[in-house]
């Protein structure tokens, strides 16, 4: 045997065992059920991320499949009415953060086992590969968490986005420290520290055009590479500006290693205001939480708007039970999505990618029926929430505290974080 | 960028190319030994990173003392890895050389998925060692503890090894197997346990890197790729076998990077050390101390 028979042998046994897996989906839809396709990194250096997301489907999926109490779509009624009853049944999918691995995954889910949609895929490289290749099975895909603005300007019907982007989130952290400076906080500089695939070049865009519309200065721009063994020479370069804020936009590995060597460096930022991601991570602030005093992120979610809306704790109870943690930006989002996409097949009545989609396209949920800050689910032309309506929280004391924008803070903003 | 600064940069990238070429020795020696690159060497290294970390918690001792018993530990894991697998590669008739790719390849993956099994994929780190979080400054250069206790480490293990090699007869009868396989076995010596020990020996340096990088570093299963790409740089620029040379190799690597990145954006710090070391390859095959 040499090794071209080695690798056919190897191919016919994948494709054998993928068929098998095929059939089993197939049987899954005659019993009643709706398979919705899950695609996160279960395996590599995100596999934390993967491992949460699952516990807040699986929540959504509790909230879907049986009676609630609480007024938030789909949760009333066990499965699905408006399919006689049917429940959803999710498969999940790894993409490991690799585009490549997500857009086959993606294949296999919608041709092997039929999902009627997907959600996904935390990475927006990998949103990008999933949600294309969805466009082309006509297949909705709902994003529930990557925040990459270019997403939704890609001209596509099947994309749906019911959280906010990096431009929206980006908007409101200028505008928070635009106000900031109003009222007489020296604010003239900011570093951005960002990591190296569509999330961080994307955010960095948007952080730098809005930095120079409102006459903040950029003095550090700092692209740097993802799981890097080290990070001294750029926390260096950071360190030798001491910009008045700086703000990172950085997966979790790297905002622990982040911070470790701002510390080993002896440089204590004025402020750091970040792009959520790695730090909405609870095991970044495990790790170095003592460091982050002050720290604030942009985020979708804050669990102390459970004085505003009350199902935010009976949720966050249901999750907390499976995941062993609270909510965060992240997961609280998926579980967001999931209900959207959920109610929308509940209106299409069916399983027929195009009739979701169009039921996707007329959502209209009021803020008070979701538990999150949003004032709506009402989808633009582009498949995106017009109407997700960011937060800023600030890290105090071992938890966030929301402090922007005023109409939901429940505390004033410390500034400077290290004073 | 001011004097100071570039000092800094220096100063840190010189401390983690001693920790690379602590990694990388382990490489490099086994290959010497026996011609078989282990790719399941940065799977070592988060295994000796998840043992600090587990005989921390266990005993509630510093990692700095808990060094010994790790290298001891991942001795054992090397042996057992030759024992078990590397040793039953190399039987293969045809193609012996895909064989070993793939059986240290294979290990990789398993003890991957089995940490991730078993440890689940959360980030840990250690928070409790003495030297965690300390720096010590000079005149405005900022060198971490664990980096400097790391490069100190690194240190005592190449002059342990040198020794090892140069003044016991251990040392020769290892020399003696690199040099020809078939002859010592006249000589009565038993080239298996040589190689089991050489495995053990390789591990348990490696197991000296992980216990130095979990007091500064996050613990994850996938950890050892971020380092592995970099050892096999090291070995290959050092020379392949050449234990002085993982260590002069290792020293260039992290100085060179660091450099990189602040000449460059640092998204392409890497480029420094891969296009030095395809200089290295292109006019000196064997690596800088390379015997081949």
């Amino acid at each position: 045997m040499n090794r071209r028979d080695i690798l056919l042998a190897g191919a016919s046994a994948a494709a054998t065992a993928s068929v098998s897996i095929g059939s089993r989906g197939a049987l899954a839809q005659g019993a009643k059920e709706i398979t919705i396709g899950v695609i996160y990194p279960l395996s590599g250096a995100n596999a934390q991320i993967g491992v949460d997301a699952k516990h807040a489907f699986e929540t959504a999926a509790d909230l879907i499949n049986n009676a609630h109490d609480l007024d938030l779509p789909t949760a009333r009624n066990a499965g699905l009415p408006g399919l006689g009853g049917a429940k959803v049944k999710l498969v999940y999918a790894d993409h490991q953060g690799d585009p490549q691995k997500g857009r086959s995954e993606a294949e296999r889910l919608i041709t092997q086992d039929k999902v009627a949609a997907i959600v996904g895929a935390y990475h927006s490289a990998v949103s990008a590969t999933v949600s294309a290749t969805c466009e082309r099975y006509g297949v909705p895909f709902v994003c529930a968490d990557s925040s990459s603005p270019s997403l939704h300007r890609r001209n596509m019907k099947f994309f749906f986005r019911p959280a906010a982007h990096d431009e929206m989130f980006s908007g409101a952290m200028f505008q928070f420290l635009d106000n900031l400076k109003k009222k007489g906080k020296k604010i003239e500089t900011v570093g951005l520290f960002f990591e190296d695939t569509i999330f961080g070049t994307d955010s960095s865009n948007v952080q730098r055009k809005l930095a120079g519309d409102l006459g903040f200065k950029v003095v550090a721009d700092i692209k740097y590479r993802s799981n890097s063994p080290s990070l001294t020479a750029e926390i260096q370069q950071l360190k030798n500006v001491d910009a008045d804020v700086v703000m990172p936009s950085t997966y979790t590995t790297d905002a622990i290693l982040m911070v470790k060597t701002m510390a080993e460096l002896g440089y204590k930022p004025k402020n750091i205001v970040a792009q959520a991601a790695g730090f909405s991570e609870k095991v970044v602030f495990d790790a170095v939480g003592d460091k982050l005093q002050g720290l604030i992120s942009r985020a979708s979610f804050s669990l102390d708007m459970a004085t505003k809306r009350p199902m935010v704790k009976t949720i966050n109870d249901m999750y907390k039970t499976r995941a062993g943690r609270d909510l965060n930006d992240n997961t609280s989002r998926q579980v967001m999505a999931m209900v959207v996409l959920a109610d929308a097949i509940d209106r299409a009545k069916t399983v027929d990618g195009a009739k979701i989609r169009d039921a996707l396209a007329a959502t209209d949920i009021p803020g008070e029926r979701t538990f999150m800050p949003w004032s709506r689910v009402k989808f633009g032309e582009d498949g995106q929430n017009i109407c997700a309506d960011p937060v800023l929280l600030q890290y105090v004391k071992d938890s966030f505290v929301t402090i922007f924008p005023s109409t939901v803070a429940v505390a004033e903003p410390l500034w400077p974080m290290n004073a | 960028m001011t004097t100071q600064a570039l000092l800094q940069v220096l100063a840190s990238g010189l401390l983690m190319g001693l920790i690379y070429a602590l990694i990388a020795v382990g490489l490099s020696l086994i290959f010497g030994l026996m011609d078989v690159v282990n790719f399941a060497h940065g799977e070592f290294l988060m295994i000796a990173m998840y043992a600090a970390f587990g005989l921390v918690l266990l005993t509630a001792l510093d990692p700095i003392v808990l060094a010994p018993l790790v290298a001891a530990l991942m001795f054992c894991v090397g042996g057992l890895a030759y024992l078990g697998v590397v040793r039953f590669a190399m039987r293969a008739k045809a193609n012996a050389g895909m064989v070993q790719i793939f059986a240290t390849f294979g290990l990789a993956i398993l003890i991957q998925g089995a940490a991730q099994y078993l440890f689940t994929p959360d980030y840990r780190n250690i928070q409790t060692s003495w030297l965690g979080g300390k720096t010590f400054e000079v005149g405005g250069v900022f060198l971490p503890l664990p980096q400097i206790f790391g490069g100190f480490v690194s240190i005592v293990a190449f002059a342990g090894l040198y020794l090892l090699m140069t003044r016991t007869d251990f040392g020769k009868a290892l020399e003696a197997t690199r040099e020809d396989q078939g002859a010592v076995a006249l000589v009565g010596i038993d080239r298996n346990k040589v190689f089991a020990i050489g495995w053990g020996l390789g591990a348990a340096l490696v197991g000296l890197a992980g216990v130095v990088l979990s007091i500064f570093y996050y613990i994850h299963p996938q950890v050892g790729s971020a380092f592995a790409l970099i050892a096999y740089v090291t070995v290959a620029l050092g020379g392949f076998g050449s234990v002085f040379g993982a260590l002069a190799a290792g020293m260039i690597v992290g100085v060179v990077e660091a450099i990189t990145a602040i000449v460059l954006p640092p998204a392409l710090k890497s480029i420094g050390v891969y296009a030095l070391y395809l200089g290295v390859v292109f006019i000196r095959p064997s690596g800088l101390f390379g015997r081949l």
